[in-house]
């Protein structure tokens, strides 16, 4: 009984700290610190500091601020200009017309961007205001922008990819591949809703671009080439195995400062500005990381997630049953922590308990991904709303309303995926194993 | 009070300082890739070099921390900050500095404490490059020092003005999901 009563404490001292506002991340020190304290007699400070320093110091994780770093540097090129040129006269006769620019260049600017409101901000900075020059409906507009961002998340590379591979000790390289097939599966959805709608709505009349011939198409889009080009290298060499994830971040840092000097955006100020910007951002997700491996091992020792796997083994729950619970489990907590955090929060607990079920370690990484994804745009603190209400002024309920198909179609993404697992691990399987491994 | 105008330049220079370190750090990171890159491709080996790649990730990652906090980049749930009246959010964020500050401060003792040991017993690197390991591990307790002072900074501003000093940027902070 006295063990109850411990995790009660336990539980009660992370809900204070993280619901107070602490930084999440010393947040999560905290609680583990409380947690070595109760239930074990360690001396905590050295526990503390050799887990942390072990943490903090691994290779693998260097591909992080290097892909943020890839990111940034993208971010203050030309590049969203060119995507909206260079996209909409291919996109222009399809159903749906120019909101495809939106999803289209989504994807595209997620496989060289990690971060989920990056890619928000990088193609919406160009294509809301051309869009509404059109006048395609404004919930049509800002609701696929919300969606088709989370793809940044989801397509390679991937912060909360890299963070999941950290935490649950797997390949990032595999988890990567592991994204690729669910994120265009995803995109092609949203452009399925989007042609749909432009048939039965009857707002939808936008004003029509003058059509292009073949040779103008190809002239307008000749400055995506190089990003198309970028892709291709830092994925393919990853999925080729020539380089591992944090060297083709390497190569991708390269490749972009490249691309911004060829548009000559490269100068000492953009430089110095997304050198500075990936810096913090790495460190934010740095200090969580820190936090979070010494909670896991504090985690360890309060015998919670031992616990729990063993209740879920006795619940004998099937597989579909415990997805089910996760799922709604998640969404619950994505009402609250973003979702970074949420993955390192519960993977401690959350590991064992799906191992103990069977369930593929990559493919859940890919089903983490998606539920998190739809925490990104839905209210109170999805960080694609705040984005797009600092970008477009409108109230948080019209664009969380606006993002709402979204985040159905999200959920329908999920049943696909543990219907047919193979989209998250036929890339994994194929791939070639790298040199360097990791 | 000229006192105190010289030690706020003082605080400021030392975060910017640390954050400039910081990104030298990961640079560095970017090197080290890409020269250990090109050896493997050219048949040679360079030693150690994931080990030196990982220390200047906890290098460029502690020196970052003040940084970070005064640019609002670190993430918090903010919900009931949100909620509260100008009052009682001072005091709740009084609350959060003064955790923040403290669990910074332990860090901080236990890191130069492991260093010290480090040093003392001369540990060498389990990895190929057989540095002494107090030497990365300094990194760790300079930026985690310089985060304790830095939150420390902030809850002494709540507490006599009632405001902190972080620029909250929601751009900057969405960069990381």
């Amino acid at each position: 009984m006295d063990q109850v009563y411990l995790i009660v404490i336990f539980l009660f001292v992370l809900f204070l700290l993280l619901g107070s506002g602490v930084w999440v991340g010393l947040a999560l020190l905290g609680v583990a610190f409380v947690g070595v304290e109760l239930f074990t007699t360690r001396p905590t400070g050295d526990v503390m500091i050799t887990n942390i320093w072990r943490a903090s110091s691994s290779w693998t994780l260097t591909a992080l601020p290097l892909f943020i770093w890839m990111g940034e540097i993208l971010f203050r090129t030309r590049l969203s200009e060119d995507m909206f040129r260079g996209l909409s006269p291919w996109l222009a006769r399809l159903p749906g017309g120019l909101v495809h620019t939106n999803i289209v260049g989504c994807t595209v600017f997620a496989a060289v961007s990690g971060s989920s409101a990056a890619t928000l901000t990088t193609v919406g900075k160009m294509s809301i205001p051309e869009l509404r020059k059109r006048e395609y409906p404004e919930t049509m507009v800002i609701g696929t922008l919300a969606g088709a961002a989370t793809l940044g998340l989801m397509i390679p590379p991937s912060l909360t990819l890299i963070v999941y591979g950290v935490q649950v000790n797997q390949s990032i390289t595999k988890l990567f591949m592991a994204g690729i097939l669910p994120g265009l599966v995803l995109a092609l959805m949203f452009m399925g809703y989007v042609a749909i709608m432009s048939q039965v709505s009857s707002k939808f009349k936008p004003a029509k671009d003058p059509v292009m011939t073949f040779t103008e198409k190809v002239k307008n889009s000749r400055f995506l080439i190089p990003v198309i080009l970028l892709i291709i290298v830092v994925i393919g060499s990853m999925y080729l195995g020539f380089a591992t994830a944090t060297e083709a971040a390497a190569i991708g840092v390269i490749g972009s400062l490249i691309l911004a000097a060829s548009q000559r955006s490269l100068n000492w100020k953009s430089f110095s500005t997304s050198l500075m910007g990936a810096m913090r951002t790495s460190a934010m997700i740095a200090l969580i990381l820190a936090g979070a491996a010494f909670l896991s091992q504090s985690m360890g020792f309060t015998g919670l997630p031992r616990g729990l796997a063993d209740l879920i083994a006795e619940l004998d729950l099937t597989r579909f049953e415990l997805l089910m619970v996760l799922l709604i489990f998640y969404i619950i907590l994505g009402c609250f922590l973003d979702g970074i955090s949420s993955v390192v929060l519960t993977m401690a607990v959350v590991e064992p308990m799906i191992v103990q079920a069977g369930i593929d370690i990559i493919w859940f990484g890919i089903f983490v991904v998606v539920v998190v994804e739809m925490a990104q745009i839905t209210p109170p603190i999805g960080f694609n709303l705040f984005v797009l209400q600092g970008m477009t002024n409108h109230e948080m309920n019209f664009i969380a309303k606006a993002a709402f198909p979204m985040f159905l179609i999200m959920v329908v993404m999920v049943f696909l995926l543990i219907l047919v697992p193979d989209i998250a691990t036929i890339l994994p399987e194929t791939m070639w194993e790298s040199a360097g491994g990791g | 009070m000229v006192a105190m105008r010289v030690l706020r330049r003082l605080l400021d220079w030392l975060y910017t300082g640390c954050g400039i370190l910081a990104a030298i750090f990961l640079v560095a990171i970017l090197l080290l890739i890409v020269l250990q890159m090109s050896a493997r491709w050219t048949g040679e080996i360079f030693p150690g070099a994931p080990e030196y790649a990982g220390y200047c990730m906890a290098a460029a990652s502690f020196f970052a921390f003040a940084s970070a906090l005064n640019h609002g980049s670190h993430i918090r749930v903010s919900i009931v900050l949100n909620l509260l009246s100008r009052r009682a959010k001072r005091i709740v964020d009084g609350w959060c500095f003064l955790i923040g500050a403290a669990l910074a401060w332990y860090f901080t003792y236990y890191a130069f404490q492991a260093i010290y040991w480090s040093w003392l017993f001369n540990d060498i690197s389990q990895g190929q490059d057989a540095s002494p390991i107090w030497i990365p591990q300094m990194a760790m307790g300079i930026g985690a020092g310089v985060f304790a002072i830095a939150l420390t900074d902030n809850l002494l501003h709540v507490l006599f003005f009632g405001d902190n000093r972080i620029k909250t940027d929601i751009i900057e902070q969405s960069h990381g999901e």
